[in-house]
């Protein structure tokens, strides 16, 4: 599919995450360490999981009911971690705000915890992306393409792509989403994230079906816009809260 | 509007976990578990044979990809390719291959559209044809020691091995065939418009890269290697090398092992000359079981040549060391060689119940009366086995293509005859090409023809008239061995990996290629073994064995292939296991044209040479060197979907970048600060 076919592929996954690391996560360097810290996180996570599953693998490949199991099982221990993630950062938000008040410099606005959430959200996301879809795309540069018989649509590549963009948009939004919700307690919002985080993962079990993945991926799209349009809709909130609460002290 | 949302996504989640109940998982799949496996699975390696480029004094033959790049063309049926605008590659069925490439030779502008062919040779169009011979209608007609060199001895023959071809050319093995059948049946579903399955051919030959075009600049270059090997030959009983008196008569009889078709890896040679080969092999094993040969008024010398295929290399070469008296014939001389006895084809002699063979002489003699005559006696002793020997057709030119023509120019008053199956043309519809396989012979043809020679040898060793009957009649050939050699020597399974092969050399590969190949390193009588292929390696442990002679009752071991005594050779000593010493007279001698040279790693061209005749007309053949070949089949996108591609991954990023601005000024508008 030639090198122009291989950057397109890798654009499509990875360019929005590009561009919000250019315009948003770049600025500051403590979101720079925030997004690197959430990736290791999650592929920590990652080899954990695969730890745990080695010894049933591999699994078979025609009966579904397996990879249902592994994905419940994964999407549990990563939100597991995601709580820990949150206690963590809570105990560095402490040492920060009180390091700030050490040097009579401002705490921490609404807008910079909302920025390192984001930062922590994309770290996992570009994780998934990296490992999901970019290690398998070296063969993308060659000249050949490849269509899975299941999903004949459209080349592997492809279709691996726009799942990891609709992953990516998840996981970015929706650590946002969930640290907000452990912050302010609020259920609704604490328990939405592994609800679409495990519908996103089941999904993706359409897509065994043959021509499967003409369904499952615009309904994981569907989830995906959910939850982008749950975050705006909360952040909106919050921000419009925070500016009539008072003027210049926003926490 | 708050409260709506979780419950939405609630049902979405529970609808998610119940959608996959009712869904079967269709078919399997082959599960992809790293990207190589993905690459594998992507680029589908076809197996086969490849035609490869061959040079001469004067040019070119054979097929090589036209450049230094790989050639990769969209995959077409011939009766699909009809206004092609670039070029393809050819799917062509064997039945349709000498047509075609007759065709590709003459007609430019048709051979302007072959970008590569792949053959399908599949047992299911064995039935179909009737015929396919890729050689000349007259083989080696240059070296042929009569006049009439426009006499048809194979008259359905095409010649298209001997043309050049700018283009690769593979044969499908059967996986091969099943391989490409699947991976095309793909293509008939879906996505016609912007992908095509293509074939890459990776065979480029080094003597296209460095632009040498005939042998004398390819070998001054070291892009090619000149066309030889090694023949075998061993004397029953040993002859004693030291006392050079009493040295009798010698019965010299020929074979050869080397075939050749338009595809070197796939050229069993079956009929022609295989049968031949194990037809001597199996009356040498007849013979080594009868007693008292060192008895007898006669020598027996048994004499395997290669190379014969590419200008008569082993015969000429053979000739050549007897005149100059080498060590590679220590022993024999031509003085002492009285009659020569040639079995060309024989493996298709059967037909309705009877064994028929021809026996051409090369003049009428009192030698070759002779010979004719321990042959009808021979006939007559297997009188129950069905057996015929008739003479050729006095209407002949002469004796057939067959290493004697060498031996005929070399002195054109050599009485000799050869043993074949055919008469006026050859009964072989299939001489020198793919298709000359196990199925092409008779098992039982061969057995007759062992018969025939064994006591046939056995009456001209002993040198009487009379049949005796009780000593002709105690010489059997053992069918069972010549059914379990044929196996060896022609198929794949189970191929040199046989037992009778195994007990006594360590093959390197399990598919006989009987194509002779390139001669490597410094021709000598001891040449290094590495060098040598397994059929001749094989033939000299074997005949060494058979023609041994027990020396009291101990038998000492050797390693490495030396023995104390200067009559022993050391036998059976591959593959670390200990070998053992034989008394026996079994030499090799490189076969490889006479106008060659080897000198400090190089070879080089000897100028024609007036009293070498044969060298004259030598067109000295080399193979050129190659690096890898193979074929790979794979789909491709056409590159306005590719650019597609890059377009939208950029478009995503850039209106990404678009709603994160927007979204930044909402969020600072809001807020009126940070």
């Amino acid at each position: 599919m030639t090198v122009a076919a291989g950057i397109g592929y890798a654009l499509l996954a990875l360019g929005p995450s590009l561009s919000l690391f250019v315009s948003v996560i770049s600025r500051k360097p403590f979101l720079i360490l925030t997004l690197l810290s959430s990736t290791l996180v999650w592929l920590v996570s990652l080899i954990v999981l695969s730890g745990l599953w080695r010894p049933f693998l591999p699994l078979k490949a025609n009966v579904w009911w397996p990879y249902a199991l592994l994905v419940l099982s994964s999407v549990c221990f990563q939100e597991g971690l995601r709580f820990l993630f949150w206690k963590l950062y809570m105990r560095l938000e402490d040492v920060l705000d009180s390091f700030a008040d050490r040097i009579s410099r401002p705490r921490l606005f609404l807008t910079d915890k909302m920025q390192i959430s984001l930062a922590g959200g994309l770290g996992h996301g570009v994780a998934h992306a990296v490992f999901f879809c970019l290690s398998l795309l070296t063969p993308a540069f060659g000249p050949a393409t490849f269509y899975v018989d299941r999903c004949s649509k459209v080349p592997f590549f492809l279709i691996s792509a726009i799942i990891a963009l609709a992953f990516v948009t998840i996981h970015t939004f929706s650590m946002v989403i969930a640290f907000e919700g452990y912050a302010k307690g609020n259920k609704v919002d604490q328990v939405i994230v592994p609800v679409i985080h495990l519908s996103a993962g089941m999904l993706t079990l359409v897509n065994f079906a043959s021509e499967g993945c003409v369904i499952g991926v615009p309904l994981l799209y569907l989830v995906a816009s959910l939850t982008l349009l749950h975050c705006g809709k909360m952040v909106w909130q919050r921000l419009l809260e925070s500016r009539n609460q008072s003027g210049p002290a926003l926490r | 509007m708050a409260t709506g949302l979780p419950p939405l996504l609630a049902i979405a989640f529970l609808i998610s976990t119940l959608l996959p109940l009712p869904i079967s998982l269709a078919g399997e799949i082959a599960s992809i578990e790293s990207v190589p496996d993905l690459q594998k699975l992507m680029y589908v390696a076809v197996d086969g044979y490849p035609c490869v480029r061959l040079l001469n004094l004067s040019g070119e033959i054979g097929c090589s990809n036209p450049g230094l790049s790989k050639v990769v063309a969209p995959i077409i049926k011939l009766k699909d390719l009809k206004d092609v605008a670039e070029p393809h590659t050819v799917l062509v069925t064997a039945d349709e291959m000498e047509d075609f490439f007759t065709r590709v030779s003459n007609d430019v502008s048709f051979a302007s559209k072959i970008g590569g062919v792949l053959v399908e040779s599949g047992s299911s169009f064995q039935q179909k044809l009737k015929g396919l011979s890729p050689d000349k209608m007259f083989p080696q007609a240059e070296f042929s020691p009569y006049k009439n060199a426009d006499y048809k001895w194979n008259p359905t023959a095409s010649s298209i091995m001997w043309k050049a071809y700018n283009f690769p050319v593979y044969l499908l093995s059967e996986s091969g065939i099943s391989a490409v059948q699947e991976f095309l049946s793909k293509k008939e579903m879906k996505h016609k418009t912007f992908t095509s399955h293509v074939a890459e051919f990776n065979m480029v030959m080094e003597t296209t890269k460095a632009g040498t075009h005939n042998s004398e600049v390819c070998l001054q270059e070291g892009s090619c290697l000149p066309l030889g090997g090694y023949s075998v030959w061993s004397s029953l009983p040993p002859i004693n090398v030291s006392s050079s008196n009493n040295r009798k008569p010698i019965v010299l009889t020929v074979a050869s092992m080397d075939s050749a078709s338009f595809f070197r890896d796939k050229s069993f040679g079956a009929d022609s000359p295989i049968s031949g080969l194990v037809a001597l092999l199996g009356a040498v094993d007849a013979l080594s079981r009868v007693e008292g040969f060192s008895n007898l008024k006669k020598q027996l010398v048994f004499l395997v040549l290669t190379g014969e295929t590419w200008g008569y290399l082993g015969s000429r070469r053979f000739l050549h060391e007897l005149d100059r008296h080498s060590d590679a014939v220590a022993g024999l001389s031509d003085t002492l060689i009285e009659t020569v006895l040639e079995i060309g084809s024989v493996g298709k002699g059967l037909s309705g119940g009877t064994n028929t063979f021809f026996a051409h002489k090369t003049r009428v003699s009192s030698t070759t009366n002779m010979t004719l005559d321990a042959l009808k006696i021979a006939q007559d002793s297997l009188a129950s086995k069905n057996i015929k020997i008739l003479s050729a057709d006095t209407t002949n030119p002469g004796i057939p293509p067959s290493s004697l023509m060498a031996f005929m120019k070399k002195n054109p008053q050599t009485s000799a005859v050869v043993l074949e199956d055919f008469d006026t043309k050859f009964v072989n519809k299939f001489y020198h090409s793919h298709l000359d396989d196990l199925s092409n012979i008779n098992s039982s043809s061969v057995v007759a023809a062992a018969s025939v020679v064994a006591r046939t040898l056995y009456t001209l060793a002993s040198d009487s008239n009379d049949a005796s009957n009780s000593a002709l009649g105690s010489i059997h050939v053992n069918a069972s061995f010549v059914e379990e050699l044929l196996a060896c020597l022609l198929s794949c399974e189970p191929g040199l990996a046989c037992n009778l092969v195994k007990y006594y050399i360590s093959p390197t590969n399990t598919c006989p290629g009987n194509y002779a190949g390139v001669i490597s390193g410094e021709p000598s009588s001891k040449p290094y073994l590495g060098y040598v292929s397994d059929v001749s390696r094989f033939l000299w442990n074997f005949l060494a064995e058979k023609t041994s002679v027990q020396e009291g009752n101990t038998t000492s071991v050797c390693s490495k292939g030396s023995c104390s005594k200067t009559e022993e050779v050391c036998i059976k000593a591959e593959s670390n296991k200990e070998g053992t010493c034989v008394v026996s007279t079994t030499r090799y001698v490189p076969a490889y044209s006479t106008r060659l040279k080897y000198n400090d790693g190089a070879w080089t061209i000897l100028p024609q040479n007036t009293s070498d005749s044969m060298g004259m007309v030598d067109p000295v053949w080399t193979e050129s060197n190659w690096n890898t070949i193979g074929v790979q089949v794979y789909t491709v996108q056409h590159s306005a979907y590719d650019n597609a591609v890059l377009v939208a991954g950029i478009t995503v990023t850039t209106l990404a970048y678009i709603g994160i601005m927007v979204a930044k000024s909402f969020i600072t508008k809001a807020l009126k600060q940070d």
